[in-house]
């Protein structure tokens, strides 16, 4: 297929995989506001924030002691997050970055993909945070997860399965095992140094493994068995280790692209970060600082990541055309 | 019992104008046989009823999307063109009349293309004017002597078509880069959804195959010795005001929309960055404007285009759709001899008539225009659009002298034509039924033979009294309907 369209179809999976994760991390968070204690907001605040690598508007990450200042930051750093078309990562600029890149794409969708995107487009397009604050913030964040859900259902069930379905599959799945990464690295930078269990239970929440712990591993929350089960499950959907196989699944099936050199390095790695989830996140209990291994893993695991991201571009996207093949 | 008969939908206020057609109704206000069902349909129908159905039509259209691109300002905004529900309907006869007239048009157009690119027999036979052809600014010297497949320059070609009281008349055929096919099939869709059972009792022939008679026509055009060619929609991009049709027709005819910075000429031959490499390109349906074609050959600051395209062309390796240079046939002034070209290619009388044209290169139809510019549409030849252009009996003294002025000083590049009282067609408005002016665009496709399908995009000039139909001033969108041959009929 052309290499463009397969590209904006990659970056359409990158971007709402994007929105989807943000949009569950801060349906966790309003609903935090309503019960939880100050603290346990503010690490919420902390952790979306590091994840992102971006300081809040105003540029610190202090706030401001005292309830009423908790629930009026937390409007200001919703509306950032949420509809800010300044910020490149706010819910909005993913949104609307997915779907412009769908728009160029149509072509390579399903009829029904389109529709059922542009039309929670048009819904997100016309709020804005105060309309939500007002209301009922829980119900807006649960709505837009449930629309890309059914977005990812619909291409699921309707989208041909050539390269363009491959290549937005490998979009979302480097995309949340990138995502992933950063949030756990931010769960371990900002967890308190007595560790909390709601912190981690939240943590289990964003990626719905709630059920799945409980059903694994009992009632207790431990923290090294809520990363285990992150970064090891095979079962999970969300797990690190389901996103890079899938990654890995959807390079070989893609095939050496023309970027010949670029692409082998790319299967290499994809296979090296699934044997990382896998043995190498279990062979840490053997290090001396569990912590700081977990921290180098992970560190490792990011880059990893990052760099297939930039293979896949080189080996499909944008090859030199002075040694691919011609047909 | 409770009489909602005043809540219907009533035709009372309706203006009939002696002086203006009316699809419709006959001057006694007798609907034509062919509306009778639609007729019928509106009036045991409520307003509420209707205003429904619009207001279905066009959010579906919002919710798809099917937009155009507006640009003004720093931003640009898409813009949906708002649809009429009531349809145009046309009786299986007129079509017949318009498929032949356009058919036996579009003939002569590449006939004379082939002729003024080649030998220029009838440049030399003194039909029309030298200077005309080659002085025109579509004209392209790189394409003399260019063999092109089949002969076809003008494959896909758009004629905008008017109803006066004189009957159809071609007002301007569209042989660059005609659009609005998009919106034909978008308005059918959602106006089949929104009136289903008098579609189904009309018996409206199907528009829906464009698509493939658009794919069989460019396998026609596909270098010889390429059984299974390879077929791309060139698109300027997604700024282009057309990017949704041109997304459209790529994924009717399952074809890569590509852009120039995709393709690339190497070794005589065109090819396309794909995901497994370069793949040979054989057939480019190009919506780029010729000078953004090819920086070598056109303008060379073009950043649209693919440097050593038209070189690929020229060796009959790859083809393009329409040709460069096609625009010569389009042309205001070359369009006056049309029915001339008719007469001299194929030996046929005209099926459908030309608007009155004066040509303001001649003395005479300069005088003329200059004594009645009044009452005159005065056009700018090579402009397109509705640019350039003055419509005399809206305009200002001051302004018709400051256009005389530039008509003197240039008269070669002005015609003038009479203001054409525009047929009007019943559109739902504000609750009630009401004539509005429109203008009719069929599409017709060339290869190895002549395709159309029965219908086309009707453009409405959706403001009272206004003769303007173009989208980005207030003109809105109708469905046609061609009606298939009532059984036992004659075809």
């Amino acid at each position: 297929m052309l290499a463009r369209s397969a590209e904006g179809l990659y970056w359409t999976g990158r971007h709402l995989e994007r929105a989807e994760h943000l949009c569950r991390l801060l349906w966790l968070q309003v609903e935090a506001l309503v019960d939880r204690p100050v603290e346990e907001i503010h690490f919420g605040w902390r952790r979306i924030y590091r994840s992102l690598r971006r300081a809040p508007p105003g540029g610190r990450e202090e706030f401001g002691a005292g309830e009423d200042y908790t629930l009026a930051d937390s409007y200001t750093l919703a509306d950032d997050l949420t509809f800010e078309p300044a910020n490149p990562d706010s819910l909005w600029s993913c949104f609307a970055s997915g779907r412009e890149n769908a728009r160029q794409t149509r072509h390579c969708i399903s009829g029904e993909m389109w529709t059922c995107l542009n039309l929670a487009w048009l819904r997100i397009g016309a709020l804005d945070i105060k309309q939500i604050w007002g209301a009922s913030p829980e119900t807006f964040y649960a709505e837009t997860a449930r629309e890309i859900d059914t977005f990812c259902g619909v291409a699921e069930a309707t989208m041909y399965r050539d390269e363009g379905w491959r290549f937005m599959r490998l979009g979302r799945c480097i995309e949340r095992a990138l995502l992933t990464v950063a949030l756990l690295r931010a769960q371990l930078d900002a967890a308190a140094q007595e560790e909390d269990e709601a912190e981690w239970t939240s943590l289990l929440r964003a990626y719905q493994a709630l059920e799945a712990y409980h059903r694994r591993h009992g009632l207790a929350i431990e923290p090294d068995a809520v990363l285990n089960l992150l970064v090891t499950d095979p079962l999970l959907p969300r797990s690190l280790r389901h996103s890079l196989q899938a990654a890995h699944t959807e390079l070989t099936a893609i095939g050496p692209g023309p970027g010949a050199r670029a692409s082998a390095e790319a299967t290499r790695l994809a296979g090296k970060l699934c044997a990382l989830a896998e043995h190498d996140w279990r062979q840490r209990q053997r290090a001396a600082d569990i912590h700081a291994h977990e921290g180098a893993l992970l560190r490792k695991a990011e880059g990893h990541c990052r760099r297939l991201h930039e293979l896949t571009t080189l080996s499909y996207f944008e090859y030199g055309i002075e040694d691919a093949p011609l047909h | 019992m409770y009489k909602r008969e005043w809540l219907r939908l009533d035709f009372d206020a309706y203006d009939l104008d002696s002086a203006i057609y009316d699809e419709a109704f006959l001057p006694d206000g007798t609907p034509r046989d062919h509306y009778r069902a639609l007729h019928a349909a509106m009036r045991a129908a409520t307003p509420e009823r209707f205003a429904a159905i619009k207001e279905r039509i066009n959010r579906s259209f919002v919710h798809e999307s099917i937009s155009f691109t507006l640009h003004g300002g720093d931003e640009a905004q898409e813009r949906i063109i708002p649809i009429d529900c009531v349809p145009r309907i046309l009786a299986a006869a007129e079509w017949r009349g318009l498929e032949a007239g356009l058919s036996q048009r579009l003939t002569a157009l590449n006939r004379f293309l082939s002729d003024i690119y080649s030998t220029g027999r009838i440049v030399a036979d003194g039909v029309i004017p030298a200077d005309m052809v080659r002085g025109c600014p579509h004209y392209r010297l790189a394409m003399r002597g260019v063999e092109v497949p089949r002969g076809v320059y003008a494959a896909i070609c758009g004629s905008d078509i008017v109803r006066t009281s004189h009957g159809y008349q071609v007002l301007e055929d569209n042989l660059r880069t005609p659009s609005g096919v998009a919106y034909m099939v978008a308005n059918r869709k959602a106006v089949k959804a929104g009136l289903r059972r008098l579609y189904r009792r009309c018996r409206v022939r199907e528009v829906e195959h464009y698509g493939r008679l658009l794919l069989e026509t460019l396998k026609e055009l596909a270098p010889p010795g390429r059984p299974d060619p390879t077929i791309v929609v060139l698109t300027p991009g997604v700024y282009n005001a057309a990017f949704y049709e041109h997304m459209f027709l790529a994924n009717e005819i399952g074809a890569a929309l590509v852009e120039g910075r995709d393709l690339l000429v190497n070794d005589g031959a065109v090819y396309m960055r794909s995901t497994s490499g370069l793949r040979r390109v054989d057939v480019i349906y190009r919506r780029v404007d010729d000078d953004f074609l090819d920086p070598l050959e056109f303008r060379p600051d073009s950043l649209l285009g693919v440097p050593g395209l038209m070189h690929a062309y020229k060796l009959g390796n790859v083809a393009i759709a329409n040709a460069p240079g096609a625009g010569v046939a389009d042309d205001k002034s070359v369009y006056a001899y049309v029915p001339d070209m008719i007469r001299y290619y194929l030996g046929e009388e005209p099926l459908l008539a030309n608007v009155e044209t004066y040509l303001c290169r001649r003395p005479r139809d300069l005088e003329y225009t200059l004594d009645n510019l009044a009452n005159l549409v005065v056009k700018r030849v090579g402009e397109s659009g509705g640019y350039g252009m003055l419509i005399g009996p809206g305009a200002t003294p001051a302004e018709h002298a400051e256009y005389a002025n530039a008509v003197r000083a240039n008269p070669a590049d002005f015609v003038s034509q009479p203001v054409l009282a525009l047929s009007r067609s019943p559109c739902f408005i504000d609750g009630k039924p009401a004539p509005r002016h429109v203008d009719l665009r069929p599409f017709a496709l060339q290869g190895a033979q002549t395709r159309m399908v029965p219908g086309a995009f009707c453009r409405v000039a959706l403001r009272e009294g206004s003769l303007v139909v173009n989208s980005s001033q207030g003109g809105g969108g109708k469905d046609v309907w061609v009606l298939a041959d009532a059984p036992g009929e004659q075809p």
